[in-house]
């Protein structure tokens, strides 16, 4: 057992002690030449679930998307620094951004599932893209993929209606579905619930903690509660001086909300501003 | 906390003062109301001027027998009347607008693709030109189809001359409408895409540009239905044939080409069979895009 000042739980295992999946070594992303977030430095732990926090502007769905390249579609980006998925630098280590991104999967803060495709087309969409042509194949990955994100037995009967037949929050379960079905190691997940209601943010807040055994969980929050109730690690960032988003605080989340370190880490959590 | 007298008085001041400010906006709004009312009335008198006339003088003409299935007659000093029909022109413009389309609306979403997805110096080149050849005005590309097609290909006066006068006019429009399709499918279905490993070509073919094809269709037949009336392009070089022709070697007659002929005609009764034929192209254009819009508010229901 470790000890972290300010925790007495017994059961408490410090994430920064886990194997990494990711690890992030002065990361910085900058467009045009103006910095959005600067020198970020922690590892993402495996099978937990990582939450970036902080407001408007702080750069958390900036470093969320360097970590799978997304930013390469963006004109003027540019991604320094380090970025290891296990042992691979996935931006100087020859890895193609097709397989990066089957290994990193990403779920978007509105629920997006592709508009001319039914509900099992999205679901096995990723498979196909990486030529996957069986159908014994695809539809077992569909029905897994449904399962695992709590879907399956709600569109089982309508696997052929179109995806914008389902509610908001089902839309947005079948696009962690269409994630999870290429097996990735690693889920992005850039405020998945900012455009939902309580009751279907509850049931993909349970869902994550659900995933965490078999991926590696990254997600994007303005939702400190929410922050508090998934995550195991918990990385505080802010605006600096320049504008640039820079990393405060990056503690296990009991710790980050019951005993920060960084004063600004307890204004932020206490309501202070943000 | 009590409220004294002065509180009261205030009170009632500004009950008094928002009484008065709400009968001035009231007054305001009456008079704005009635100037757009006049604006509205302004701007649709033409239109529906237009159309009065069109239905007034139009639908006698198209009723008459034969008017669809007969080929023109020359009216001669004892049978004024006897303008025959427009079954040549029809077929005409039918062929006319089909090789146009076989040709066009391969290219012009094709161009409309790579105007969309290329960031590249040609790319922007190609827009100017295009945004240019929108605004071009549509006689040009009737010479250019004269200078190409019947001079120098020897084609002569020709239903594929017109088809290509009527493709260079309508490849910039469909290019422009395939493009803003394109470009209006929100990114975050391409970057759901990438993000599942797909290669940015993929993402292009099997979610953006089916995402767009709603667009892309009703941008297509809007296009085509417009230039079905299209005269300049085809009034060079179609030949203008009283015989009903779909070869496309074969000189044809086409609706606009006819009306542009009977209008010059001696014999009223030619100059007024012009409306019965601009009918004919008005509604057309009408259902056609009635349609359109009808089929792209239907699938987008579908999607939603």
């Amino acid at each position: 057992m470790t000890s972290v000042s300010g925790i007495t739980d017994p059961q408490f295992e410090d994430p920064r002690l886990l194997p990494a999946a990711m690890s992030l070594r002065d990361v910085s992303v900058a467009f045009h030449g103006r910095v959005a977030v600067r020198d970020v430095t922690f590892d993402v732990p495996a099978n937990r679930v990582t939450a970036l926090i902080g407001p408007s502007g702080s750069g958390k769905t900036t470093l969320l998307r360097s970590l799978n390249r997304l930013h390469d579609l963006t004109k003027g980006a540019s991604v320094s620094g380090t970025i290891l998925l296990g042992d691979t630098d996935i931006y100087q280590g020859g890895i193609p951004t097709t397989v990066l991104r089957s290994r990193i999967g990403m779920v978007f803060q509105r629920p997006n599932p592709f508009p001319t495709m039914t509900i099992y087309e999205n679901a096995v969409a990723g498979l196909r893209f990486n030529g996957v042509k069986k159908k014994s194949v695809l539809d077992a990955a569909a029905e897994s993929a449904l399962t695992s994100a709590d879907l399956w037995d709600s569109v089982k009967q309508r696997l052929n209606a179109h995806a914008a037949t389902l509610s908001g929050g089902e839309q947005q379960r079948l696009c962690i579905a269409r994630a999870l079905a290429v097996e990735p190691e690693v889920l992005l997940m850039d405020e998945p619930t900012s455009a939902l209601d309580p009751i279907s943010t509850k049931r993909i807040e349970e869902l994550m903690v659900e995933l965490k055994k078999r991926v590696t969980i990254v997600i994007v929050t303005h939702n400190m509660q929410q922050a508090a109730r998934v995550s195991d690690l918990t990385a505080f960032l802010l605006m600096g001086e320049d504008r640039a988003g820079e990393q405060i605080e990056v503690s296990p989340t009991l710790k980050l909300f019951s005993a920060p370190e960084d004063q600004r880490t307890l204004d932020y959590i206490q309501g202070r501003f943000g | 906390m009590t409220v004294t007298i002065k509180d009261a008085e205030i009170r009632e001041h500004l009950r008094e003062r928002s009484v008065a400010t709400l009968r001035r906006r009231t007054y305001i709004s009456g008079v704005m109301t009635a100037l757009c009312w006049l604006a509205i009335t302004f701007a649709a008198v033409p239109l529906v001027a237009v159309i009065y006339q069109l239905l007034r003088r139009g639908i006698p003409v198209i009723v008459k027998s034969g008017f669809f299935t007969t080929l023109p007659q020359q009216p001669t000093i004892f049978d004024a009347n006897n303008t025959g029909g427009v079954s040549n022109a029809l077929v005409g413009s039918l062929a006319v607008i089909v090789y146009a389309a076989l040709f066009a609306v391969p290219i012009g979403v094709l161009m409309g693709v790579y105007l969309a997805e290329s960031t590249s110096k040609f790319a922007s080149l190609l827009r100017i030109i295009t945004a240019t050849m929108v605004g071009a005005p549509s006689i040009l590309m009737g010479l250019f189809a004269f200078e190409v097609v019947v001079q120098q290909m020897h084609v002569g006066f020709s239903i594929i001359a017109g088809s290509f006068g009527l493709a260079v006019l309508v490849l910039p429009v469909l290019a422009t409408a395939t493009e803003i399709a394109i470009r209006n499918v929100p990114s975050t279905y391409r970057e759901a895409g990438l993000a599942l490993g797909a290669k940015p070509s993929t993402t292009s073919l099997k979610i953006v540009l089916p995402a767009a094809s709603t667009g892309i269709v009703s941008g297509i037949i809007l296009a085509l239905s417009r230039a079905v009336g299209e005269t300049a392009p085809i009034l060079l070089v179609i030949g203008g044939a009283y015989a009903i022709a779909w070869h496309p070697n074969q000189a044809a007659s086409a609706l606009p080409f006819q009306m542009f002929q009977d209008v010059q005609s001696n014999y009223p009764s030619l100059q007024n069979e012009t409306w019965g034929i601009a009918l004919v192209l008005v509604g057309a254009v009408f259902i056609i895009s009635f349609a359109a819009r009808l089929w792209a508010a239907r699938k987008k229901k579908v999607q939603r």
